[in-house]
């Protein structure tokens, strides 16, 4: 992938490709700050205009947009104490008691600054590994793609924490919507109950921007009207100095540590990884007694590892074909309405694309500093919007992008229905990412078992012999599974 | 009773009636005798018993279980899913700038906004600005609405 690198720049440093990275910089850094709309909805937001573009930019537009977004939650918690993404629960704990006192604009650069080194850190850890760990996969037959899969939904349980049968439910949920429509190896058609619009099947995207996107927009409306947020005193960003970083360099690191390895397992999340560092931050810094009360290490904490999180969930996304998380698994739909097929065979199909938007990630990266400090003051003001606005473009933005990606009305009822099913499911306490990872995974898993099972004339046990691979991925996969539940009993 | 049936075992129950209900319906399909890991309903059929299996103890924890929903305004989402349900349906027909402005407008007073000139000028300028950006900026063609079809 080294190799291409200087092709790839072509394809970055274009009109088209710039553009794309600083727009999708600077949305994501505003749509993360306006509380409850969260990096799927803002990546589902921005996919209808991706649609006219060429293949790079569009898939830089969509990584700049989650990038930013991940940014840009800390702003809103901050300065409204509400964090704009899950993933930046952790940053109200010490960010807004900093804010109350007066030092808003030091309190996000303290957070800029660590957002912009975990994410810098997880961009080269992509990079580095993303391609050892697809060429090591691309030896993979389909006992081993199934094993593989099998890993890939144990992720299922850790987004389940808490509900963990209806996380899994959900995630069968899932794999059920992947089998209607045609069958992949005798073409027949199955659940469609005679209507011939089911036998392409549900697609996917309409399925994750409904359950995303319009059961948000359903949740909110059917939750009580609120009071608008107070908003801090907040005069632009200041940037924390050389001196005052001494001492926090070492809690830096393993915060990124931290969010690089959560963000590597599929579907763990940025917001688990945030607040892991915080806890671990709180247990071993030298200034733990002021944590909760304004300490700039926790802030470190949590943003340096919720942005680490976004390289590492890339990784089995891009070489693997798993996506870590609901953004990733919209990401991946997003690759092949650009004709590109997501799996193991990706980067070495599509070199040169791959090396374009691992550059472009760290750029991206890169561009956190500066953009933060430009939208953030943009940003502040637009806190105070009523939220009924919000809802009003996000149900509009939902209707075009699902209409634009096949043109097909009838992935509109499916966006609806999906977006009603997802707003009651929610509310009792069924996640939504489970469901579209199964989805997300369903067909391969289907395939891979298959095939696999036609291979060994019908024997799962031939499964464990003779597939080293398979063994210790399926005993990886049980562990995954195991331990939660373990955890659980013990409870 | 009502203490026993709580929206969440409703729901739960729900899943378990659905789940089983699709579980009996791969019987009664027909597809060419081809067994075993050949079959079309070879997968689904354990996709489907596992989530009976787990929607049954979904059903298990939400009756010993206490935890209720959070409040909510039922006519309030309702409202909302009805528009949305109908702009879907009448998007072909209807256009997307007429719909939008309906579901928008709807939004917009449901949640609390009650400046109705507020809510015309958002209704209006936010489709409209949408449909021309995409029919006329970037040339995708939003589905037109009758008298407006010129945005």
């Amino acid at each position: 992938m080294i190799a291409s690198i200087p092709e790839a720049l072509g394809l970055l440093f274009t009109f088209q490709g710039l553009l794309a990275l600083i727009a999708g910089t600077m949305l994501g850094i505003v749509l993360g700050a306006l509380p409850g709309i969260g990096s799927t909805v803002a990546v589902a937001m921005i996919l209808p205009f991706t649609l006219t573009m060429e293949q790079a930019p569009a898939i830089l537009l969509l990584i700049a947009v989650y990038a930013g977004s991940v940014y840009g939650g800390s702003i809103s918690a901050i300065l409204i104490n509400t964090p704009g993404t899950p993933q930046s629960a952790a940053t109200c704990l010490d960010g807004y008691p900093m804010a109350q006192r007066g030092e808003a604009g030091k309190a996000l650069g303290w957070a800029t600054v660590a957002s912009v080194a975990g994410g810098l850190t997880s961009a080269l850890l992509l990079i580095f590994a993303a391609p050892q760990l697809a060429a090591f996969a691309l030896n993979f037959g389909p006992i081993e793609t199934f094993a593989l899969i099998l890993l890939g939904l144990t992720c299922i349980v850790s987004v389940s924490e808490g509900t963990l049968v209806k996380g899994l439910l959900a995630g069968a949920l899932g794999l059920f919507l992947s089998t209607v429509g045609g069958d992949p190896i005798t073409g027949e058609a199955r659940f469609t109950f005679g209507d011939f619009r089911l036998i392409a099947g549900f697609d996917l995207l309409a399925v994750v921007i409904g359950v995303f996107a319009l059961s948000e927009v359903l949740t909110r409306v059917a939750a009580k009207i609120e009071e608008d947020p107070p908003l801090v005193a907040f005069t632009g960003m200041v940037l924390p100095t050389l001196a005052e970083w001494r001492g926090r360099l070492g809690g830096l690191a393993k915060s990124v540590a931290i969010g690089c390895g959560i963000g590597v397992l599929p579907g763990t999340g940025a917001a688990t990884a945030a607040f892991i560092s915080y806890a671990e931050a709180r247990r071993s810094s030298p200034r733990r007694a002021n944590f909760g009360k304004g300490e700039p290490d926790g802030l470190i904490a949590s943003e340096s590892a919720n942005n680490a999180v976004t390289g590492g969930a890339l990784i089995p996304t891009m070489a693997l074909g798993i996506p870590g998380d609901a953004v990733t698994a919209v990401m991946l739909a997003t690759l092949t309405l650009h004709g590109v097929s997501p799996g193991v065979r990706l980067m070495t199909e599509n070199p040169v694309l791959i090396a374009a938007i691992f550059s472009g990630f760290l750029v991206i990266n890169l561009l956190l500093l500066p953009m933060g400090m430009m939208v953030s003051r943009i940003s502040a003001p637009l806190l105070r919007m009523r939220e009924s606005y919000m809802l009003g473009a996000i149900a509009m933005l939902c209707f075009i992008g699902v209409y634009f990606v096949r043109g097909n009305p009838f992935d509109l009822l499916v966006m609806v229905c999906a977006g009603a099913v997802g707003f009651l499911l929610r509310r009792q306490g069924y996640p939504m990412p489970p469901l579209v990872i199964g989805m997300v995974l369903g067909p391969t898993l289907e395939i891979s078992l298959r095939h696999g099972l036609i291979l060994t004339d019908g024997s799962f046990a031939a499964f464990f012999t003779g597939h080293p691979i398979a063994l210790v991925l399926m005993a990886l996969a049980a562990g995954a599974l195991s331990l939660p539940l373990i955890r659980a009993l013990r409870r | 009773m009502g203490r026993i049936f709580s929206e969440r075992l409703a729901v739960s129950l729900t899943l378990l009636l659905i789940g089983s209900g699709l579980m009996l319906s791969t019987f009664g399909l027909s597809f060419a005798e081809l067994g075993g890991a050949f079959s079309p309903t070879f997968f689904p059929r354990i996709v489907l018993i596992g989530w009976i299996a787990l929607a049954a103890l979904a059903v298990i924890t939400d009756v010993a279980g206490r935890a209720r929903a959070p409040h909510a305004r039922w006519s309030a989402a309702a409202a909302v899913a009805l528009a949305l349900l109908g702009a879907a349906v009448l998007m072909s027909t209807l256009g997307f700038f007429l719909c939008s402005a309906g579901v928008s407008a709807l939004i917009l007073a449901v949640t609390g906004q009650r400046n109705p000139w507020l809510i015309a000028a958002y209704s209006i300028t936010v489709p409209a600005v949408l449909s021309l950006l995409f029919s006329h900026v970037l040339k995708m063609p939003l589905p037109a609405s009758p008298f407006f079809w010129w945005i």
